[in-house]
C-alpha cells in the first residue's frame, strides 16, 4: 500500500516537472509576441475605454476591421471604408444597400467567428468588436491591433460614439447623433397631431415554424425612442424578443400598428398566411385596423448601424405619410 | 495476438505490449505528427512546412503571429481535447463493460453543457468569459455525482449506472434547451457555437489549463490502469482477483468526468469522439487497457485536429465550428472498420 503511494507521488512529481517546463515555455512566447507592436509615428495618442478595458490608439486608424454589422455600416457614415469585415447575414457576403461602398474590402469570415488569421494579413490598425461575439478573442484581437469593444451589438448610439474616439473623430460623431435626435424630434413634433398618438407597435417576424415578436433590441430600442408603446399585452415586461411556437398566444402580438418582415420562402409565406387567417389575429387592433406594413428586415432587424436607423425612420415617416 | 508483459517498481505498475499494437502505435503517431504539420501550415495564407520549422526554431520570426499565436495553440488544444474525449469515453465503456457507453450518452457531456449555458446566460458581460470552464467542469461533475448518488444501492453496478445516466442527460438537455428558450439572441447563438463544439480562439493559456487538469487522472490511469482489464471479466471475478471494486469504480468514474469535463470546458460539447476513438482503437490494438488509451488518445486527438483543419480551411475566409466535421470524418472511417472485420 505504502509503496503504491510512493509511486504514485512519483508519477505525480514527474508530470508536475514536465508541466512546469511547458509553463516556462508559453510565458517567453507571450513575452517575445509583445515586443512586435510598439514602433509607429509620432502622432496624437488616445486611450479609448470601452467594455472590455482601455485602448491606446494613434493617430487616424486608416486600415480598419469591423466585427459586427452594425460597426460596418456606421463606419461609412465617417466617410472611412473598412478593409475587412464580416459576412452579413443575408445577402451574403454584404447587404445590399451598402454593397458598393464595401467593394474593395474583403472578408474576414462569419461575425460568430472571424477567422484571426485574415484579419491579421490585413494587418489593420484598428479593429472594432463586440463583447457579445467576441470576449473570448478579444486578447488575440488586441496581439493584431488594438481593439475596441462594443457592448452589445445593435446600440448604434453607442457604436457611433465608440468609433468617433477610436478615429478621432468625436466630433463628427456627436454631429452624426446630433442629426439622429433632431430627425426624432421632427418626427415627434409631427406624429403628436395623427390620431389615436401615442400608438403601441409590435415589430413582428414569421419564421417556418414560429413567430417573433421583437420587443426590446434595434427596432425595439428605436420605436421607444421615437414614442411608440411597446405591445399591450408586454408592457413592463422587459423582454427582448418573445417566441410565439403556439397560435394560441397570437393575442400577445397587440397592437395599434405591426411592423413586420420575414423571409421570401414558400414555408414562411405558408406560416404567415396561417397565422394571419386565424380569428385571434384577426380580432388584434392592427389587424382590424388595418395598420400592419411590411418592412426590409436589412433595415429593421440585419444591419444594426446608424445608417440602418436612418432607413428605419424614413419607412416609419412613409407610412404615416408624414413630410420629412 | 502475442502480448508482452513489462512490469515496473516492483510490479506496481505493469503494461501489455503486442506486435501489433506497436505498429499501430507508430503508425498513429505519424499520421497524428503529419496532420499535426500540416495544420500548422494550412490556413489563410499557406506557409511552407520548413518554415514553419525554422519559425518554431527561432531561425526566422515573419510568420511568429499567425504559427505561433494562432496556429500552434490550436492545433495543441485540438490534441489534448481529442485525446481528452477519447479516453473518457474508454474508460466508460471498460467501466460499465458497455460498448455503447460515453460520455454524451451518460450524461456528463450534457451536464458540462448545462453549466456552461448557465454560464453563458448569467455570466455574459457580467462576469469574465475566463471562467466558464469552470462552470462546464462543475457542471459535469456536479452531473456525475448526481448519477452515482442516484445509482448507488449497496454498491454501483454498470447497468444502474448507465440507465440513470441516461436518465440524468435526457434531464441536463432538457435544462439546457430551458436556457436557450429563456436567453437573449445573441447569448442563444453563442450558446449554439458552444454546444456544437468548437476550437477557435485557442490561446497557450487554454493549451495550459487543459494540460494542468490533464495531469490529475494521468497518474491514477497508469497505475491503477490495469484493474479495468480484470474488471471488464465481470465484478465477481474482479473481487475475487483482489480489485477493489467500488473504490476504483468511483475513482475511474471520475477521471473519466474530469477528462471529458476539461474537453467540454476549452473546445465546448464535441460529440461523438468519445464514442467512436474507443471503438477504432479497439478493432485496431487489442483489448490491454493501457495500451488501448493510448491509441485511443492518438485517434481522438486525430479526429478534433483534422475536423478542425478541415473546418477552418475547407471554406475560407469562413472559419467554421470544428463539431461540425467530427462525426463527418469519424463515422466513415469507422463503418470501414466494421464492414472489413464483418467475417470475422
Amino acid at each position: 500500500m505504502k509503496n503504491r503511494l510512493t509511486v504514485f507521488l512519483f508519477v505525480l512529481l514527474s508530470a508536475l516537472f514536465v508541466l512546469a517546463a511547458c509553463g516556462e515555455e508559453a510565458n517567453e512566447e507571450a513575452s517575445s509576441n509583445g515586443d512586435a507592436g510598439g514602433a509607429s509615428e509620432e502622432t496624437t495618442t488616445r486611450e479609448v475605454t470601452h467594455a472590455l478595458g482601455t485602448t491606446t490608439i494613434e493617430g487616424k486608424p486608416q486600415r480598419v476591421v469591423t466585427l459586427y454589422q452594425g460597426a460596418t455600416d456606421t463606419i461609412l457614415e465617417f466617410g472611412v471604408t473598412p478593409v475587412g469585415v464580416v459576412e452579413s447575414w443575408v445577402q451574403a457576403p454584404m447587404y445590399d444597400y451598402i454593397k458598393e461602398d464595401l467593394s474593395d474590402a474583403a472578408f474576414v469570415g462569419q461575425e460568430t467567428q472571424p477567422n484571426l488569421e485574415e484579419i491579421s494579413a490585413l494587418e489593420p490598425d484598428l479593429i472594432i468588436a463586440s463583447q457579445i461575439r467576441h470576449e473570448e478573442i478579444y486578447e488575440q484581437l488586441s496581439q493584431i491591433a488594438p481593439t475596441i469593444v462594443n457592448e452589445t451589438i445593435y446600440d448604434f448610439k453607442e457604436t457611433t460614439a465608440l468609433i468617433g474616439e477610436a478615429l478621432d473623430e468625436k466630433e463628427k460623431a456627436d454631429s452624426l447623433l446630433a442629426d439622429w435626435e433632431t430627425r426624432v424630434g421632427d418626427f415627434q413634433e409631427k406624429v403628436s397631431s395623427v390620431e389615436n398618438w401615442p400608438m403601441s407597435a409590435a415589430v413582428l417576424n414569421y419564421r417556418e415554424d414560429h413567430a417573433r415578436i421583437y420587443v426590446t433590441g434595434f427596432a425595439g430600442s428605436i420605436l421607444t425612442e421615437l414614442g411608440f408603446e411597446a405591445p399591450k399585452d408586454l408592457q413592463g415586461d422587459d423582454l427582448e424578443i418573445v417566441k410565439l411556437t403556439d397560435k394560441e398566444s397570437i393575442p400577445q402580438m397587440n397592437a395599434d400598428i405591426f411592423f413586420q418582415f420575414m423571409e421570401d420562402t414558400p414555408a414562411v409565406q405558408k406560416t404567415f398566411e396561417e397565422w394571419s387567417a386565424h380569428p385571434l389575429y384577426q380580432n388584434l387592433d392592427a389587424a382590424r385596423n388595418n395598420q400592419v406594413y411590411k418592412v426590409d428586415e436589412v433595415a429593421w432587424n440585419m444591419a444594426g448601424g446608424l445608417q440602418a436607423a436612418h432607413m428605419m425612420l424614413d419607412d416609419i415617416y412613409e407610412h404615416f405619410e408624414i413630410e420629412q | 495476438m502475442k502480448y508482452w508483459t513489462f512490469r515496473l517498481f516492483q510490479e506496481k505498475i505493469s503494461f501489455q505490449f503486442s506486435r501489433r499494437w506497436l505498429v499501430v502505435l507508430l503508425s498513429w503517431i505519424l499520421v497524428l505528427g503529419g496532420v499535426f504539420l500540416v495544420s500548422l501550415s494550412a490556413g489563410s495564407t499557406w506557409i511552407p512546412i520548413h518554415e514553419v520549422f525554422q519559425q518554431l526554431t527561432g531561425q526566422i520570426d515573419k510568420h511568429a503571429f499567425v504559427v505561433e499565436t494562432l496556429r500552434l495553440p490550436r492545433a495543441l488544444l485540438a490534441i489534448l481535447v481529442g485525446a481528452a474525449l477519447g479516453v473518457a469515453g474508454l474508460i466508460l465503456q471498460s467501466l460499465v463493460r458497455n460498448s455503447l457507453a460515453s460520455p454524451d450518452i451518460i450524461g456528463i457531456s450534457s451536464g458540462a453543457s448545462l453549466g456552461a449555458v448557465t454560464f453563458l446566460v448569467f455570466g455574459t458581460g457580467v462576469v469574465s468569459l475566463q471562467f466558464l470552464p469552470f462552470a462546464a467542469i462543475g457542471g459535469g461533475l456536479m452531473a456525475a455525482l448526481l448519477i452515482y448518488l442516484i445509482s448507488w444501492n449497496k454498491g454501483v453496478t454498470p447497468i444502474r449506472l448507465v440507465l440513470i445516466g441516461i436518465g440524468i442527460s435526457a434531464v441536463m438537455k432538457a435544462g439546457v434547451t430551458f436556457m436557450l428558450v429563456m436567453s437573449e439572441t445573441a447569448i442563444t447563438t453563442k450558446s449554439y457555437i458552444w454546444l456544437t463544439g468548437s476550437i477557435y480562439g485557442a490561446s497557450w493559456g487554454d493549451v495550459t489549463s487543459m494540460v494542468v487538469w490533464l495531469l490529475i487522472p494521468l497518474p491514477i490511469l497508469v497505475i491503477l490502469g490495469r484493474s479495468l482489464n480484470i474488471t471488464e471479466l465481470g465484478d465477481e471475478v474482479s473481487i475475487s482477483m483482489g480489485v477493489r471494486l467500488q473504490v476504483e469504480r468511483f475513482i475511474f468514474l471520475m477521471c473519466s468526468v474530469i477528462l471529458a469535463g476539461t474537453a467540454a470546458a476549452y473546445a465546448g460539447g464535441i460529440e461523438f469522439v468519445g464514442l467512436m476513438a474507443p471503438h477504432i482503437a479497439r478493432r485496431l490494438a487489442g483489448r490491454s487497457f493501457q495500451g488501448l488509451s493510448i491509441v485511443t488518445a492518438l485517434i481522438g486527438a486525430f479526429l478534433v485536429l483534422l475536423a478542425d483543419l478541415i473546418a477552418r480551411t475547407l471554406f475560407l475566409p469562413l472559419d467554421i465550428p470544428a463539431g461540425v466535421f467530427t462525426a463527418a470524418i469519424g463515422a466513415p472511417f469507422f463503418l470501414y472498420l466494421l464492414f472489413q472485420n464483418r467475417n470475422r
